[in-house]
């Protein structure tokens, strides 16, 4: 896949996205390996999951969500996994979750809706105790994905490995420590 | 191959293995067969050093598993990616069901030994008279002052860790150094101490080396990694492939033969005595005959009573062994999936290290006399828990994603605790297993179905044992205490056990006090379906008890010509 492609599938509808290291790493490795298709989702659904992913788990020291491929693994968990009831609940909320952003910024396509809109769109669900009245799928779509969020994230390789405390042998049991002696202040990863 | 031997071992499960290497030790030339395929310990575990993202969507149950193992997924728990492999296929293996009953089993060398749960408790005295105090089905033939050095014998052989605190009803055994419980755990075991005269909180007790070496292929000490039931590359745990196994082997006198499928036991009318056992090969499906001068039915509870109710002659119309009746029913489990939770605060800067194969352990507390007395209903319960500190929980809104909540979820969450209890299931004649001829398998033999549910007295005790939950948990000061009370059937405690049951009778009951049918000497039966009565801790220990010593017995008995 070319650059200028990969600038239009991860840029589309997210604004403009600051040529960071991160996405350079990301255009390169698509230069060797072919893009995989979504599996649960169509594709222009799976760009709004990637930009939501990206808001929710967003670069920073750490790569985020796009970087890290956690879209790629949810669509594919919600297919290889999730009851079909959840999946319904995953598709019809994204829909709603769509049709509720468009709505708001009276757009007509998903693709031409900004960052900061969909950024809006998910402060109006996870930042506030209540779901607006007629909204409920939309919401109820918001927390179903930043949990899935961090399932993909507690799951990748990198974030497991390298920044949550690993420890595949422990060797040894203490039950009651000094959390930031003994971690560093991080989540065992296992 | 040779036909003939001195002893036939079948299963090799927490049984099978130990009859296996008791028999072998004392010089029994011994045939052990097995339905399913080869394991060796460690080679044959893949998956002993997985991460979850080793797997494409983490180790989890997927949908493809839910069609292939569905009645084997309903644990929740055992045919997650790394643990699969180990379970049956129920499109082979089917069974059927007049009321929901869950069969979960793995069909290789080894069988269930290799993913136990590995808590380890003796029965006491208050199981052994339960039957005949209470004058519910029959009694027990044995008591615990028969037991006693066999639990204590095994113990010593395998490894359990724990701590001896005194009560009758929780005898003290035969213990490796204890793990330990951890910050929140401490808080309700010094809540329970200060509250409650009948109870207390203490680790669990686990077949696990937490110091020193264990007799088998190379056993040594838990790291602690908690990937116990994929098979462990330390032998940390006790399992029939790293232990009993390995040990009869080492002796010359064992024939280990998988694939090898037993769909009888046969009866010689002359000598009234078994000659042997007849054999499918799981592969090729040629029919083996295979003889000897004693038989151990160590198949697991529905296997062996499925192959003696197969087993049928002029003599045994209606299976070897079932002059009673009893043969089949009075099938038991243990019933969970009740307790509360709580979430505990504080405790933010504490952690743990090591992931503890265990948990902590509340004795039973119900009908063991004095105050413990109840009328709602009889026996007893335990509580199996553990304090947790999870991942982000947080409900702060500024943090709900993003940034900060980005750098949230690196970090433990709050910890929360839970206690889930384990009751005694009474033995109903109407709980039952039979044979269904219509519905053949692969191999042509009767596939089994089950008509089993839990009674008013089990009901009546889930809401004791949810209520005594929660009010230890409320005592400790933990915040929003929820008890829960889920779907129980049969089985889901993966104790089933009792269809042969043992007796002074050989009018109402199946195996004598030493393990053997009451018509056929030379048979002896040692696994779970031996039970009496359930009692309500986890039983493979006393599996492994009952067959060392019947084995002890049976070689007694050959040497006096007896059999």
């Amino acid at each position: 896949m070319d650059r200028r492609k990969v600038l239009k599938n991860i840029g589309m509808g997210f604004g403009a996205i600051a040529i960071t290291p991160t996405v350079v790493g990301l255009m390169q490795s698509c230069q060797t390996a072919p893009q995989s298709m979504p599996v649960f989702y169509s594709k222009e659904q799976f760009a709004v999951l990637s930009g939501l992913m990206e808001l929710i788990i967003p670069p920073t020291d750490i790569p985020g969500a796009i970087e890290l491929k956690l879209p790629e693994f949810t669509d594919a968990y919600i297919a290889a996994v999730l009851s079909e009831k959840r999946q319904n609940e995953a598709k019809s909320g994204m829909e709603a979750f769509i049709a509720a952003a468009l709505s708001a910024t009276g757009k007509s396509s998903a693709s031409s809706v900004t960052t900061a809109e969909w950024d809006a769109q998910l402060a109006k669900y996870l930042k506030s105790d209540e779901a607006p009245a007629g909204e409920e799928a939309a919401s109820s779509f918001a927390y179903q994905l930043r949990s899935l969020s961090i399932n993909a994230f507690r799951t990748n390789e990198f974030i497991g490995e390298q920044v949550l405390a690993y420890d595949p042998i422990p060797g040894r049991q203490e039950g009651c420590v000094d959390l930031l002696e003994t971690t560093g202040g991080k989540i065992w990863s296992l | 191959m040779e036909t003939n031997y001195d002893a036939i071992v079948v299963g090799t499960g927490i049984s099978g293995g130990w009859a296996a290497k008791e028999l072998c030790e004392k010089g029994l030339k011994t045939l052990v067969l097995e339905r399913g395929r080869m394991v060796n310990h460690v080679e044959d575990y893949p998956t002993m050093h997985n991460d979850p993202w080793d797997y494409k969507t983490g180790d989890v149950i997927t949908n493809e598993t839910r069609e292939n193992q569905g009645k084997q997924s309903r644990t929740g728990y055992t045919t997650i990616e790394s643990n699969k492999h180990f379970f049956v296929d129920d499109n082979k293996h089917p069974y059927n069901e007049t009321n929901r009953f869950d069969w979960m089993r793995g069909y290789h060398v080894g069988g269930r030994s290799l993913m136990w749960g590995r808590q380890s408790y003796r029965l006491t005295d208050f199981d052994f008279t339960a039957n005949a105090k209470d004058g519910i089905a029959v009694d027990w033939p044995i008591r615990y002052k028969e037991m006693e050095q066999w639990y204590h014998y095994v113990e010593q052989f395998i490894g359990v860790s724990g701590e001896n605190v005194g009560l009758p009803q929780f005898p003290d055994g035969n213990y490796l150094k204890p793990m330990e419980l951890n910050c929140v755990e401490d808080v309700l075991k010094t809540s329970v101490s200060n509250t409650y005269s009948d109870r207390i909180i203490t680790i669990g007790r686990t077949a696990h080396i937490t110091e020193g070496t264990k007799p088998g292929q190379g056993r040594s000490n838990c790291q602690f990694r908690n990937r116990c039931m994929r098979g462990c590359p330390f032998g940390a745990y006790f399992s029939s492939n790293s232990s009993t196994l390995p040990t009869a082997e080492a002796t010359g006198n064992m024939t280990l033969r998988p694939n090898s499928i037993v769909s009888e036991v046969i009866y010689d009318a002359d000598t009234k005595r078994a000659t042997g056992v007849r054999v499918v090969d799981a592969e090729t499906k040629e029919v083996i005959e295979f003889n000897a001068k004693v038989i151990f039915l160590c198949a697991s509870t529905v296997p062996t009573t499925s192959i003696l109710l197969q087993s049928k002659s002029e003599r045994f119309p209606n299976g070897m062994g079932n002059d009673s009746g009893e043969l089949g029913h009075n099938i038991m489990d243990h019933h969970l999936g009740v307790g509360a939770s709580a979430q505990v605060d504080g405790f933010e800067d504490k952690y743990f290290t090591g992931r503890r194969p265990n948990g902590i352990y509340v004795p039973r507390f119900r009908n063991i006399g004095g105050a413990t007395d109840t009328k709602d209903f009889l026996r007893g319960y335990g509580y199996q828990g553990g304090g947790r500190r999870g991942g982000w929980s947080s409900s702060v809104k500024e943090m709900a994603y993003g940034i900060g909540f980005k750098e949230a979820i690196t970090e433990p969450g709050s910890w929360s605790i839970g206690l889930g209890g384990f009751g005694e299931i009474l033995p109903y004649h109407e709980n039952k297993m039979t044979l269904d001829y219509e519905k053949l398998d692969a191999w042509g033999l009767p596939t089994v179905t089950f008509d089993a549910t839990i009674k008013e007295n089990e009901e009546n005790m889930r809401k004791d044992m949810q209520l005594q939950a929660e009010e230890m948990l409320s005592n400790a000061g933990f915040k929003n205490v929820r008890g829960y009370d889920r779907d129980y059937a049969i089985g889901l405690g993966i104790h089933e056990m009792g269809t042969a049951r043992m007796g002074h009778d050989r009018k109402t009951s199946v195996l004598n006090k030493h393990n053997q049918l009451h018509d056929v000497p030379n048979v002896y039966v040692t696994d779970g379906s031996a039970m009496t009565s359930a009692g309500n801790v986890n039983p493979s220990l006393t599996y492994m008890a009952l067959t060392a010593r019947a084995a002890n017995h049976a070689v007694e008995e050959l040497k006096k010509m007896n059999l």
